[in-house]
């Protein structure tokens, strides 16, 4: 569970500060799914960042599983903007980073995660080398490998074509299903919050505090996004955007 | 139709040698031949004009040069790897101090606030000019000669690798401190990495730098051996002088050859890019 109690981020100091975040509070359920949406700047991935444990709050308290959050954790996962890929290492090296860097040496279970993704074939080249959608896919395994029990993503879908992006959603929205992972995800793109979210918060711009929380529980099929549900939420996330 | 036959017969052998003559290693091959025969054919046209004007063969040609080269191998040979071994004791002595130094100074901060501003005032001093020091503290013998050239490459290489830890993307950290990295694991797993490739292009760099700041260590003595004494002693004798530098430049070349086979070995992902999917 995750439990994010009046929290406050600000960089730098004196006239120079940046507040980024203000006075937020959220709770997610274990294996439940919230999606922020905001425009760009607003602060998303600042709040992401402070519940992954990378940044402190100067205000509020968020609590993982019951305990503060007061650095990485291993049951914590990431998903970063573009995936986060360092060009240095292959699809393998990239994948089982997070068990390497805690040197729990990749086992049978990091096989089956690529295998699912469709990226055992691709295992041995770098980054370079990969399409767009396969990178994203790379990013995915990285994060599931440690079976984390809430995991973070930021925009991970953003720059991708249509086709792609709503085929790696779909496959975002089976693994959430299977995993039962708790998802913080946060994006600009309302087709995304409301394919993902089964609560959706709506955030001002900078410093981003949470303007209204819309319910979407139509949402968990792929087929959602034909739905008048669907529409529905999409009409109901652009008013309280353009409000 | 006899014709014909010989035409399909032929076109593909021929076409075989084309594409043999395209393959990159073939052509990088070729192109350093072709460099060199230019080079050589330049010196022998210098040393024809000289030898026009000044009435005297005062410039030896490549033939003399190669000729005395090949008479002298055993001396000279001794001098090149004398002078090899400083050179590279050097540079790795210069690489392992001022690359660990400049990335820390280049990543951490604080302690650039503090050192950066030593680097500036002692990085645009001549190196040259603290060569009376090092003869003072390290003698006149092996030690002073390794000890100039790193102390030439040590600030090359040092600020060099700071600004390549300065440029690295914030993204690779953040990627590696999410999946749990301690600080030590930035070093190794992203800041080394990502900098390799500059680094070894400023050790290039450093191959020339260095072969300058031997030339100077190795003929400040008046005794002992290497290249740059080599060439020095032999200045009455123009032929074998010539012979002397054509040893270094094969230094050089072997060195920056050896710089390019580490980089394909430990950069290999910088070489896949050009080749997509
Ligand atoms: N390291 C930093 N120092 C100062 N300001 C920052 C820093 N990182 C981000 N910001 C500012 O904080 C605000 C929110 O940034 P961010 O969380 O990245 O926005 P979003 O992810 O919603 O696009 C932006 O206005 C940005 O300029
Ligand atoms: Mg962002």
């Amino acid at each position: 569970m995750i439990e994010v109690a009046n929290v406050s981020i600000r960089y730098g100091r004196g006239i120079d500060a940046v507040d980024a975040v203000e006075d937020v509070s959220f709770r997610v359920e274990n294996g439940g799914s919230l999606a922020f949406i905001g425009p760009s700047g607003c602060g998303k991935t600042t709040l992401l960042f402070g519940i992954a444990g990378l940044l402190a709050p100067i205000e509020g308290e968020i609590l993982v599983d019951g305990t503060p959050v007061t650095g990485t954790r291993r049951e914590i996962a990431l998903i970063l903007q573009n995936a986060g890929l360092l060009p240095w290492k292959t699809v393998w090296q990239n994948a089982n980073l997070s068990l390497m860097l805690r040197h729990e040496y990749p086992q049978r279970t990091a096989e089956t995660v690529l295998r699912d993704l469709r990226l055992l074939d691709v295992r041995g080249r770098f980054p370079a080398e990969l399409s767009e959608g396969m990178k994203r896919r790379v990013g995915i395994a990285r994060a599931l490998s440690m079976s984390p029990s809430v995991m973070l993503m930021d925009e991970p879908l953003a720059s991708l074509d249509t086709l792609t992006r709503e085929r790696i959603q779909d496959l975002f929205l089976t693994l959430w299903k299977e995993h039962r992972f708790s998802l913080v995800l946060v994006t600009h793109d309302i087709e995304e919050a409301a394919f993902l979210g089964e609560t959706i918060a709506v955030l001002s711009e900078r410093p981003a505090q949470i303007k209204e929380i819309v319910d979407n529980p139509g949402m968990g099929d792929v087929d959602y996004r034909t739905t008048a549900a669907f529409r529905e939420t999409l009409g109901r996330l652009r008013e309280v955007l353009e409000r | 139709m006899n014709g014909r036959q010989e035409a399909s017969e032929t076109q593909p052998r021929g076409s075989r040698l084309w594409r043999g003559l395209r393959h990159p290693f073939t052509r990088r091959v070729l192109t350093y031949l072709v460099s060199i025969i230019v080079l050589l054919a330049l010196w022998q046209l210098t040393s024809g004009v000289v030898h026009a004007i000044k009435g005297r063969a005062l410039l030896p040609g490549p033939f003399q040069a190669f000729s005395e080269l090949i008479r002298s191998i055993a001396e000279i040979q001794h001098h090149f790897w004398v002078s090899a071994g400083r050179l590279v004791l050097a540079m790795l002595i210069a690489l392992g101090l001022g690359y660990p130094l400049g990335l820390l100074v280049g990543h951490e901060r604080r302690l650039d606030q503090f050192v950066s501003p030593m680097i500036y005032i002692t990085y645009p001093i001549p190196q040259v000019a603290f060569i009376l020091f090092l003869f003072l503290v390290f003698g006149i013998g092996n030690a002073v000669k390794v000890a100039i050239v790193a102390v030439a490459l040590f600030f090359q290489l040092l600020v060099s690798a700071r600004g390549a830890a300065k440029n690295i993307s914030q993204e690779y950290i953040t990627s590696v401190l999410s999946a749990g990295a301690t600080r030590r694991q930035v070093y190794w797993h992203v800041l080394l990495p990502a900098t390799l490739p500059d680094i070894l292009t400023s050790l290039r760099v450093s191959v020339g730098l260095g072969m300058a700041f031997l030339y100077i260590a190795e003929t400040s003595a008046a005794l002992g051996s290497g290249l740059g004494r080599f060439v020095k002693g032999s200045m009455y004798r123009p032929a074998l002088a010539s012979a002397g530098i054509v040893a270094m430049a094969a230094l050089g070349l072997l060195l920056y050859l050896l710089i390019d086979v580490l980089e394909r070995l430990a950069c290999r992902w910088k070489y896949t890019q050009q080749r997509p999917r």
